[in-house]
């Protein structure tokens, strides 16, 4: 009768009774009050923000971080540390909307241009000022998180696949 | 006989160390693949911290295990100085840094911009390949550097990835792509290859940077040459010979991984090989540095036959023809 009711439990499966630490892979990753991306947004994590997985919910992990819970795209996760230590911990990583506004630039890359030494590479080879634009302007193109999402929702993807 | 076995047996130990942790990372990307939810790759290193240019030091210094092995007369001088000259091989592996790695990726940028037709410049293309691209990039294993994309003048059908995530299509690509989970298996296979960094590892391994303990950007700044050897023999590995065959696979399996994980139809590159497939004559980069269209289209085909959801899943054709036609 016990071990019936065990193997029920672990056939379930979705919520498993364990907790393991996972990792952020990258700086603006929401986390949800749902397993929806629809749902109220609590917030954003940073990369290498560790999070307790309470459980898989279809694509989103349900995770606890810093005493509050929530849900993050199970892509977004890592089991594997990174290197030097992560991005710190608690709530100060849990960023609110607010800070988040503030905070948005563009989707995956930070604006920093052409570096030196490929440049100044470029000019010792002779390669034309035109590439060397086309390299800093392929840097510069700036993409909003907002606008990312959007064209995720609207393509059913990534957080909002069914 | 016995020096000699000795010494063998710790330069074993040393070696052994570190093709055990070569075997559990390959174990990781095996096991990271066709899993729910998929065991993760390592997170990005932060780039080591500088330190002064290392220079060989075969003739320098005689501590640790090989000089504590010569002082002891287990080996013999010449013997220790084969051994050092294997520490230092051994030494030269250390990966490349973030800040080394931009320069480096920049540099070939600069390199593709300049032999494959230049930048065709139209905006609102590039934003749309954009955004499919860091869609891939977002669920990769290496989700935290940024990824900058951009279209090459060429007729052409040509894509490429430098390090410190540039990516390169060529328009001449983008007439031949029928949808945008293909388009999402194209750049998910060019992500996997800034991802596994697998032209860092080439370079990491070649000749080019032996004697070197770590490459920092005081070397790259203060040495040119050093930058221009490198930039060359990545340039013939990416646009000449092609990668090892091996991991072109394996950039292959992520980038079907990564596109499925954002929710394509995963089948998109496997499907991209049949019309690659027929596009073969035209002088791509793409025949002579990589596997046969239908090498890759088979194993891509094994691989697809694991996502038990796959066929739910979208191609989004009409968003693709509809951010495409007029474009190119």
């Amino acid at each position: 009768m016990v071990s019936g009711a065990l193997l029920l439990v672990l056939s379930i499966g979705s919520i498993p009774a364990w907790a393991a630490t996972w990792y952020v892979k990258s700086s603006k990753t929401p986390m949800t009050a749902e397993p929806s991306a629809r749902s109220k947004n609590l917030g954003y994590l940073s990369a290498g923000q560790p999070v307790n997985v309470l459980g898989t919910e279809g694509k989103f992990m349900k995770v606890s971080v810093g005493g509050k819970e929530g849900y993050v795209f199970k892509f977004k996760l890592t089991q594997t540390a990174p290197e030097g230590g992560g991005g710190g911990g608690g709530l100060d990583a849990l960023m609110g909307d607010q800070k988040m506004a503030a905070a948005e630039t563009s989707s995956g890359s930070s604006i920093r241009g052409l570096s030196p030494i490929s440049e100044s590479y470029g000019k010792g080879k002779g390669i034309s000022p035109a590439h060397i634009n086309s390299v800093k302007q392929m840097e510069s193109l700036s993409i909003p998180e907002s606008q990312l999402d959007q064209f995720q929702a609207e393509g059913g993807l990534g957080p909002y696949a069914n | 006989m016995k020096k000699i076995v000795i010494a063998f047996m710790s330069l074993g130990i040393t070696l052994g160390l570190v093709t055990a942790s070569w075997s559990i990372n390959f174990g990781d990307i095996l096991n990271d693949t066709l899993k729910q939810p998929p065991k993760e790759e390592p997170a990005p290193k932060p780039a080591p911290a500088k330190e002064a240019p290392a220079t060989n030091s075969q003739s320098g210094g005689g501590g640790g295990l090989i000089g504590i092995l010569e002082g002891t007369g287990a080996v013999d001088k010449k013997t220790s100085n084969i051994l050092r000259g294997a520490g230092n091989l051994v030494k030269s592996l250390q990966p490349i840094g973030w800040e080394e790695e931009r320069a480096i990726g920049g540099s070939l940028a600069l390199e593709v911009f300049s032999r494959f037709g230049g930048q065709y410049k139209n905006e609102k293309l590039q934003r749309y390949i954009s955004l499919v691209g860091l869609s891939v990039a977002g669920v990769s294993d290496r989700a935290d550097i940024p990824y900058h994309f951009a279209i090459l003048n060429s007729d052409t059908p040509n894509a490429f990835a430098a390090p410190g995530g540039y990516i390169f299509v060529s328009s001449g690509l983008l007439r031949l792509v029928r949808n945008e989970a293909e388009l999402a298996g194209v750049l998910g296979h060019e992500v996997a290859h800034v991802a596994k960094r697998h032209a860092l590892k080439t370079i990491e391994r070649s000749k080019t940077l032996q004697g070197f303990s770590q490459l920092t950007t005081s070397i790259l700044d203060s040495d040119p040459g050093v930058l221009e050897n490198i930039v060359k023999e990545m340039s013939e590995t990416l646009f000449t010979k092609g990668l090892d065959q091996g991991l072109e696979f394996e950039a292959d399996k992520f980038g079907m991984e990564y596109a499925y994980r954002v929710g394509y139809f995963p089948g998109g590159l496997r499907d991209f090989m049949k019309v690659l497939n027929k596009a073969q004559g035209s002088g791509s980069a793409l025949f002579s540095t990589h596997p046969t269209p239908r090498a890759r289209y088979g194993k891509l085909n094994v691989q697809f036959g694991h996502y038990a959801d796959a066929s739910k899943a979208p191609t989004l054709a009409k968003r693709y023809s509809s951010n495409t036609q007029g474009q190119l």
